[in-house]
């Protein structure tokens, strides 16, 4: 799963005008190409640190996503249930250690992003800050969280930087599970009892505010990303993302007979769109201010999901230590 | 801590909240570089990296980052300082063309060598030669598979570097197939879905 193609801070681009003239032209001419840009290559810093930003949260979100659906391991329903969600918690940790080493390759160091986490420096996907009280809520997560975070990952994959695609190019072929089994959980629930069909609508109550959080700030408030898009930093507007997620998903979760909680969302076909599309969704403006909010730590789980990772590491401590050893060097990955 | 989660209530308390000390250059794990085979008879290719405190242990993750879901039927790991990588190029310019030609014949030593066919692709193994030196080991790779097609970037591996999979390791990945929860197709709720529409479309 991902946090959006959004990266939460502001961008400067004046330093932009500081760079190279001609290095700038030739890197954005290797883009132009469709070519993609490597470790060892030129780049202007604005790019360097923008992708460093981008990708180590979504590294940082796939470590903490993996605590709301962790948790209901012990309590999945059955057996296969609970080898799937195992192996599904796993895969989400290794994807994390996937964009960890990407960005590692511009030069920002495994252990300063762990610790980044930590002291709340670095963000992570705003909805795993919202806790998951029944089944039905890890069940929403792994069904519709993770479409979501594939559509993210989808458009990213034909981003730029070749270290970030290839490791894009991995999990996304691993995430087709996660996307099949959450189906598969809330299909169960759909055509189980009563109880089972309010217990996801209920969820789905829940979650549907923060799902449409979850692609970023709309593109009216958002800050300007004209060149991120241009260096193919960012491959949709978060507008775009989130009309792609409803188009896809709205339809399947009717079908299951749920009521989505926004009485204004409905598809608007005379919406004038490029070709390909066919109507843009209409929807509840969402509450933009309680993004921020829990953005900034003000969320039901921001600080548990931080002392866990803290504590996680705290205890972790004294292995590392007794496996220090000075043959062993840190250095950058090569690719 | 408050939570939802029985795990997380009984965590103990360590250090300070929203504390974390500044760590010693030594407590950052080293960086292994990860080859993969899929299946018999194809090439190695890079994967990416871990980060261990010995070659060992780095062998240990990198089977659990890599190798838990697609076929694999075999992987190594070397120190990513023991990689010699030449500049990348573009265009038409090959690689090889910018390294000096390095007369070594005498050398006993075996190198791995890896190319980059396409930029943003993963390095795939070209072949193994022997030679004295990295140079010569270059020299020999460009006689030997640098002349067809145009190669951006190359990587030599001395092999003695190298922790291999042991014939007898290779039952690690005999139960890959098994573990189909873990496979998108074993989830098939058409099925029930059209029963369940079906039904409620009549009632």
């Amino acid at each position: 799963m991902y946090g959006g193609g959004n990266t939460f801070e502001g961008i400067k681009t004046d330093s932009i005008t500081l760079e190279d003239p001609i290095k700038l032209a030739e890197f954005e001419a290797r883009i132009e190409r469709g070519e993609k840009i490597e470790p060892t290559d030129w780049m202007p810093q604005l790019y360097r640190k923008q992708l460093i930003r981008m990708i180590e949260q979504h590294g940082h979100s796939e470590i903490i996503g993996a605590l709301p659906e962790g948790t209901w391991i012990t309590r999945a329903p059955g057996f296969k249930r609970k080898m799937a969600l195992m192996a599904k918690v796993q895969d989400e940790v290794g994807h994390a250690q996937l964009l960890y080493s990407a960005a590692e390759t511009l030069g920002k160091s495994r252990e300063q992003m762990i610790d980044d986490l930590i002291t709340g420096k670095s963000k992570y996907s705003n909805i795993f800050n919202y806790p998951t009280f029944t089944w039905a809520d890890c069940c929403f997560i792994s069904w519709l969280v993770d479409a979501g975070a594939i559509v993210n990952q989808l458009a990213n994959a034909k981003g730029s930087y070749g270290p970030y695609c290839r490791a894009l190019d991995r999990i996304c072929a691993e995430e087709s599970f996660h996307l099949k089994y959450g189906h598969h959980c809330v299909i169960y629930l759909a055509s189980g009892t009563k109880k089972q069909r309010d217990m996801f609508q209920e969820a789905l109550n829940r979650w549907w505010p923060p799902m449409m959080h979850f692609f970023g700030p709309s593109d009216k408030i958002s800050t300007h990303t004209e060149v991120l898009m241009k260096w193919k930093v960012k491959m949709g507007t978060n507008d775009d993302m989130r009309n792609q997620f409803l188009d896809m998903y709205v339809p399947k979760i009717w079908e299951l007979g749920f009521t989505i909680p926004d009485p204004k969302l409905k598809k608007n076909i005379e919406t004038n769109l490029p070709a390909g599309q066919a109507g843009r969704w209409e929807y509840t403006e969402p509450d933009w201010e309680e993004f921020k909010r829990v953005i900034n730590g003000d969320g039901p789980c921001n600080k548990e999901r931080l002392e866990v990772r803290r504590v996680a590491e705290e205890r972790g401590k004294w292995v590392r230590e007794a496996l220090k050893t000075p043959k062993t060097k840190y250095v950058m990955p090569l690719a | 801590m408050n939570s939802l989660d029985p795990r997380v209530s009984r965590l103990p308390q360590v250090g300070q909240e929203g504390k974390i000390f500044p760590k010693a250059p030594l407590d950052q794990f080293g960086t292994y570089e990860v080859f993969v085979q899929s299946k018999e008879g194809k090439p190695f290719q890079h994967e990416g990296i871990v980060h261990a405190p010995n070659l060992e242990l780095a062998y240990v993750l990198a089977k659990e980052t890599f190798t838990r879901r697609f076929t694999c039927v075999s992987l190594y790991v070397v120190d990513t300082r023991d990689v010699f990588v030449s500049p990348l190029t573009d265009g038409n310019r090959n690689v090889y063309d910018l390294l000096d030609d390095v007369n070594d014949d005498e050398g006993k030593n075996k190198f791995e060598i890896y190319h980059l066919a396409k930029r943003g692709k993963q390095h795939m193994y070209a072949g193994t030669v022997v030679a004295a030196s990295v140079g010569g080991a270059l020299s020999k790779a460009k006689a030997q598979f640098g002349k067809e097609k145009i190669v951006y970037n190359v990587w030599a591996i001395e092999t003695s570097n190298i922790r291999f999979t042991q014939h007898e390791e290779r039952e690690l990945w005999l139960t890959l197939p098994e573990k189909k929860f873990r496979d998108a197709a074993e989830y098939k709720g058409g099925g029930k879905l059209k029963n369940f529409l079906e039904s409620s479309s009549k009632s």
